[in-house]
């Protein structure tokens, strides 16, 4: 019973977390047909902006959230500019290819400008709100983890609003599901571009805010969301945002039921079975779509 | 309101436009004038050039060589979404509407990019907007489907929601490429009737059309394409009495007396 509860817990914590990295991923695929390699440093580079700012200025580390944020929207602006715009419309490449590369590329240059700044020790990160209440006898959950989730699925929603009530929420997903139309109607594509990848960017940073109190603040700690938010987006059917929430409850219920019943150590093996399964029956995933009806 | 004076300027300048895709020039210098107020249609073989014509005029595709002036400004080397807030819009051969949002909400994406508009005001629901493109809706007659999603309509719908989007935007110029294929007889007399109030509200008309009948009556002037050159450019009527237009482009005399223009 008790490892049943936590399970669900854990789910809750890890699947809202997952949906905030991933969703970016889905985003710039839905507009750009980018799979965007650097997500993951942008969870990283979150998590050092709010230590920095928290370290040297002793500001609140809820103000560090949004500094987190900006500062990834500013670095997911300079990705188009560096990896992805000077691709866009060249005759005779392949994008999709070409910009995968670019951007890995990207976010191997940021994580060793990050690593000669700061070195490769981990800097701890002190919970948002310390402390936590027992469930149970054996069950506990810390304020944090509550916070994560609260904070992940709030994000989540006023993207849901942004996309689906705001003027640049309209262009989004115009331009997602048919280029030429929204051009012919007066959206300036590329603007639309920068926009999305800084919001994807920035969704990735305030993930990574919220989990550097679990896992520190190092380098390397964009590594693991990465390639969790692959399987997810993969899982999910590239460019579907539905799919992208389903999948990532459900990845974090496998990963967190693993963990749990079995050994943390075998979480992502058994994630990629899953995926290996999953897509050799369903080969564009489980809400997988043909190009017209992403987003 | 429609008389056409040829010694005006023209609205859009078309001169030696040449669309080159390595060795196939598929639009090779073609010259044309549209002027206000007037519908100049395009017609011609499969593979013509015509849709290609289209994509260079609207900047989907840039031109290889040549000049293309609007309200006398070159725009040949223009961005698409600047050739749309200068005036120019289009609907496309294959019906392409946005299919998961709302009849409405196509025809807003008109209405709120069409123009050139400060890009930090107004949300997605501003007033004007939504008046606009709820009347653009009722125009073509859909007022009935302004809440079902857009991409289960069918092809009539889909075509004169492609139109209401088009119009949304407020353009001086309307490119319709092949408006009435794939429509049924009845259709095709009721988009008639649509396109020539289009006409009334004093947007000029540049359309690509196969079915003659409708070209010949929405026309004031024709192009007639071949190979990505011009082969005959002129008035309707005079269309049929052209050897080279009847020998390539409309087949044997008496193949098409049924379908003979009533203009």
């Amino acid at each position: 019973m008790n490892a049943i509860l936590q399970t669900l817990v854990s789910t809750i914590v890890q699947g809202s977390i997952l949906a905030l990295i991933s969703i970016g991923m889905t985003l710039v695929y839905g507009t750009l047909r980018v799979l965007n390699m650097a997500q993951g440093v942008m969870v990283m580079v979150g998590g050092f902006a709010a230590y920095t700012v928290v370290d040297r200025t002793g500001v609140s580390p809820w103000i560090s959230i949004a500094v987190a944020a900006a500062v990834t929207f500013l670095l997911g602006v300079l990705t188009y500019y560096m990896a992805v715009k000077p691709l866009l419309g060249r005759p005779g490449v392949d994008f999709e290819m070409t910009a995968f590369i670019t951007t890995f590329a990207v976010a191997t240059i940021v994580q060793n400008i990050i690593l000669m700044i700061y070195g490769p020790r981990q800097k701890p990160f002190d919970p948002l709100w310390p402390g936590g209440i027992n469930i149970t006898s054996e069950v506990s959950i810390t304020y944090h983890s509550m916070i994560m989730a609260v904070l992940a699925v709030g994000a989540l929603v006023a993207l849901g609003l942004f996309l689906s009530r705001s003027r640049y929420g309209l262009a989004i997903t115009a331009v997602a599901q048919n280029l030429d139309a929204a051009r012919l109607m007066g959206i300036p594509a590329r603007r639309v571009y920068v926009v999305t990848m800084g919001i994807a960017a920035a969704l990735a940073g305030i993930a990574g805010v919220l989990l550097a109190p679990l896992y520190f603040v190092y380098p390397n700690a964009g590594d693991l969301p990465l390639l969790q938010a692959l399987i997810v987006v993969i899982f999910a059917g590239l460019g579907s945002v539905k799919g992208t929430i389903y999948a990532s409850y459900i990845i974090g219920f496998l990963s967190s039921a693993v963990a749990i019943f079995w050994s943390s150590a075998f979480a992502l093996p058994v994630l990629y079975i899953v995926i290996l399964v999953v897509l050799v029956v369903r080969p564009n995933g489980i809400a997988g779509k043909p190009q017209e009806a992403r987003l | 309101m429609v008389q056409v004076s040829t010694t005006s300027t023209p609205l859009l300048r078309a001169r030696g436009v040449v669309k080159r895709y390595g060795g196939l020039a598929a639009v090779d210098g073609v010259d044309f004038d549209v002027f206000e107020g007037e519908t100049f249609g395009i017609a011609g073989p499969n593979g013509a050039g015509k849709t290609t014509l289209f994509d260079v005029v609207t900047g989907i595709t840039s031109a290889t060589d040549g000049v293309i002036e609007f309200a006398g400004e070159p725009i040949q080397d223009a961005t698409v979404h600047d050739i749309c807030h200068r005036g120019i819009s289009r609907t496309f051969q294959l019906p392409s509407v946005f299919d998961s949002q709302t009849a409405l909400a196509n025809v807003l994406v008109g209405a709120q990019f069409g123009q050139p508009r400060s890009w930090f005001t107004a949300g997605r629901t501003d007033a004007d907007m939504l008046d606009r493109a709820k009347r653009e809706l009722i125009f073509v007659g859909l007022a009935k489907k302004a809440s079902a999603l857009g991409g289960p309509l069918p092809v009539y719908d889909k075509k004169r929601l492609m139109i209401a989007s088009a119009l949304a935007t407020q353009p001086r110029m309307l490119f319709l490429d092949e408006p009435f294929g794939g429509l049924s007889p009845s259709e095709v007399d009721e988009l008639m009737v649509l396109l020539s109030k289009v006409k009334e509200r004093g947007i000029t008309i540049v359309l690509i059309e196969h079915v003659m009948r409708a070209l010949m009556a929405l026309s004031d002037r024709v192009l007639i394409m071949n190979q990505g050159k011009t082969l005959f450019q002129g008035s309707p009527a005079d269309v049929l009495r052209d050897e080279e237009v009847v020998r390539v482009y409309l087949g044997r005399r008496g193949d098409r007396e049924e379908g003979a223009p009533d203009a």
